[in-house]
């Protein structure tokens, strides 16, 4: 009798697989599908893990991270939120932490972000027009969204990118293309980028990174669950909770006037390094001077920041300093898909690349 | 052992009444809003009680079921009713899990109770910064008791299966705790994160999906599922151990 149930249960899936398989389109008709798609409303959970060979530290039951770690801890621990999205201008975003959840949430000009581990809230009053690029960096630390990450990898197909496409799968209970980006260089540590697309919709639905040589995922990103019916209304409703500390922010009234400077997440490693980028609070002084270049373009591209860019405060961190190793001229931090170096005259150079090219590109210079 | 359980959430209160203001972020989660809300004592008193407090007053109902009998000699007596040892072992079992029915439960009650006799009381604000209700509240506590007698239900299979091993009832209520331990210490090393799914004590802390805004229910069905696996594989031991047992005490 259990054999015969435990075959109804494996045969429940399997048939609905079969059923559910969408038709088969090229990879070119994908990137169409993803470009046309237009999702409005959803409701769904995102699970990001990463394995960039980085030092997790220990989590006690009790104690909670302290801020300036987190962003670390955003690098190398798993995390789980829920998105939920209506409409243009309300959405929002709970990152589940244990015993606590760092909110998000966006009704018409209101943005709120709620940290229940010290309770407190920030309230910012988005501007009618260009919100649309700071609206993720005011998350204090963020779980990339599939769509938004697979989008940025998108928007690099070039030249130096070779797209094909996998073998269909089913993610977050739903019918997915994969499409796979490969780098057609050596020079990155990046070995392909693997992005699930639904079949009905053409909604990124994950991102997985592998790095060159390694078989588990560097960073995967993806929905576990998702409805595309709009959520209730009062998901978006948000109202300061009695006792909280408060605080107001205002952002400039004019849109900056450079294009690599959205602020206030300045792009330090390029959109080529989606998920990684360095919270805008590490850097330091004007953010619509910041004195970033990129040398190349594509996959190997390097990234300079010069002298002073990112505070001294944060390279000291013990959190940051743990996973700096000492190297030839300067200190680096190295992680199966990306590095950083930071030579001893304090510039920061960056990418998806070995330690050695970013040494020599101190050195050019 | 109940009333050692309800002292805690009582302590907790009496101390934080007494003593100044606690900043945010320090102690255990919760510690700071109950000066503004009776209805956390309850939850930081949950908090502190699951790691030792709960594992170590169930190890110990859970250690001493069969050995218990065994140590005072009562066992064979038992055994001679003609009620047959699975009977036995069920209902050592049942009586285990009420008490970690009613040790959750007092927790909850005598932290509502003293919380509401030393702090205000009104509507609490979850983790999610929504604001419900107190009774909406009250019964997300009560939730989170059952949530975490579900938790301890597998632990108190193990505890019961380890009883069945011996005639010392000390023996077996240490080596219970002392598993709720290890497997929490393993569940603290990210090294081991293949394993981390597999302990019995890995969801203990999700119990705070029931303090969201909406209610998570998937880390309730985990554990449920991880509780009732351990249920069946330690319940079939004790049962193999116990019924071939040789009982001369």
């Amino acid at each position: 009798m259990p054999a015969v149930i435990g075959l109804g249960v494996w045969a429940g899936p399997l048939q609905a697989t079969v059923a559910a398989k969408a038709p088969d389109r090229t990879p070119e008709q994908v990137l169409a599908l993803v470009a046309q798609s237009r999702v409005d409303a959803l409701s769904g959970t995102i699970e990001q893990t990463s394995d960039l060979g980085l030092p997790q530290l220990p989590k006690t039951g009790l104690g909670a991270t302290a801020g300036a770690a987190s962003w670390v801890d955003m690098l190398t621990a798993p995390h789980t939120a829920r998105v939920y999205l209506d409409g243009p201008t309300r959405m929002r975003v709970q990152v589940l932490d244990q015993l606590a959840e760092r909110d998000l949430v966006r009704s018409g000009p209101d943005l709120w972000t709620y940290n229940s581990s010290d309770n407190t809230v920030t309230h910012v009053t988005m501007p009618a027009r260009g919100f649309k690029k700071t609206l993720p960096s005011a998350l204090p630390a963020r779980v990339e969204s599939p769509d938004q990450l697979a989008r940025q990898f998108l928007s690099a197909v070039g030249p130096t990118t070779r797209v094909s496409e996998g073998p269909q799968s089913r993610m977050a209970g739903r019918a997915a293309y994969h499409l796979i980006l490969s780098p057609r260089t050596t020079d990155t540590l990046i070995g392909s980028v693997d992005i699930a697309v639904d079949a009905a919709t053409g909604l990124p639905l994950g991102v997985t990174v592998l790095a060159r040589g390694q078989e588990k995922p560097a960073l995967q990103v993806q929905f576990t669950q998702l409805s595309l019916a709009a959520p209730a209304a009062d998901v978006f409703r948000f109202v300061p909770p009695a006792g909280a500390h408060v605080q107001q922010l205002t952002l400039p009234q004019r849109p900056v006037a450079h294009p690599d400077a959205k602020l206030p997440n300045a792009r330090l490693p390029d959109a080529k390094l989606p998920g990684v980028r360095l919270p805008g609070h590490m850097i330091q002084g004007e953010t619509h001077r910041v004195p970033v270049t990129v040398a190349g373009t594509g996959w190997d591209a390097v990234i300079e920041a010069a002298a002073g860019t990112v505070s001294q405060q944060m390279l000291d961190n013990p959190a940051v300093a743990a996973m700096m190793h000492p190297v030839t001229g300067g200190r680096a931090l190295s992680t199966s898909v990306f590095t950083v170096f930071v030579a001893t005259d304090g510039r920061l150079f960056a990418g998806a690349v070995p330690l050695e090219r970013l040494q020599a590109a101190a050195a050019a210079r | 052992m109940l009333a050692a359980l309800a002292a805690i959430p009582v302590l907790i209160a009496v101390v934080v009444r007494l003593s100044a203001h606690v900043p945010p972020g320090r102690g255990p989660v919760f510690l700071d809003r109950i000066t503004q809300n009776g209805m956390f004592v309850a939850a930081t008193a949950m908090v502190v009680a699951i790691p030792l407090f709960l594992p170590l007053t169930v190890g110990v109902v859970a250690g001493d079921t069969v050995a218990g009998e065994a140590g005072m000699g009562t066992l064979r007596y038992l055994l001679v009713a003609p009620a047959g040892r699975i009977r036995l072992l069920v209902v050592k079992y049942l009586g285990a899990v009420v008490f970690c029915v009613a040790a959750t439960l007092v927790i909850v009650l005598a932290g509502s109770a003293i919380g509401a006799l030393l702090f205000p009381v009104g509507p609490v604000t979850l983790l999610s910064g929504d604001t419900v209700g107190a009774g909406q509240a009250e019964w997300r506590l009560v939730l989170v008791a059952a949530y975490v007698t579900v938790s301890l239900a597998g632990f108190a299979a193990v505890g019961l299966f380890i009883s069945t091993l011996t005639d010392a009832p000390v023996g077996a209520m240490a080596a219970t705790v002392v598993l709720a331990i290890a497997s929490q210490v393993l569940d603290s090393l990210p090294q081991l994160a293949w394993l981390h799914p597999w302990l019995f004590s890995h969801y203990w802390f999700d119990f705070a999906d029931l303090l969201r805004q909406p209610v998570t229910w998937d880390s309730f069905g985990a554990n449920a599922v991880l509780q009732a696996g351990y249920l069946a594989v330690f319940g079939a031991l004790a049962y193999g151990r116990f019924a071939s047992k040789d009982v001369l005490s």
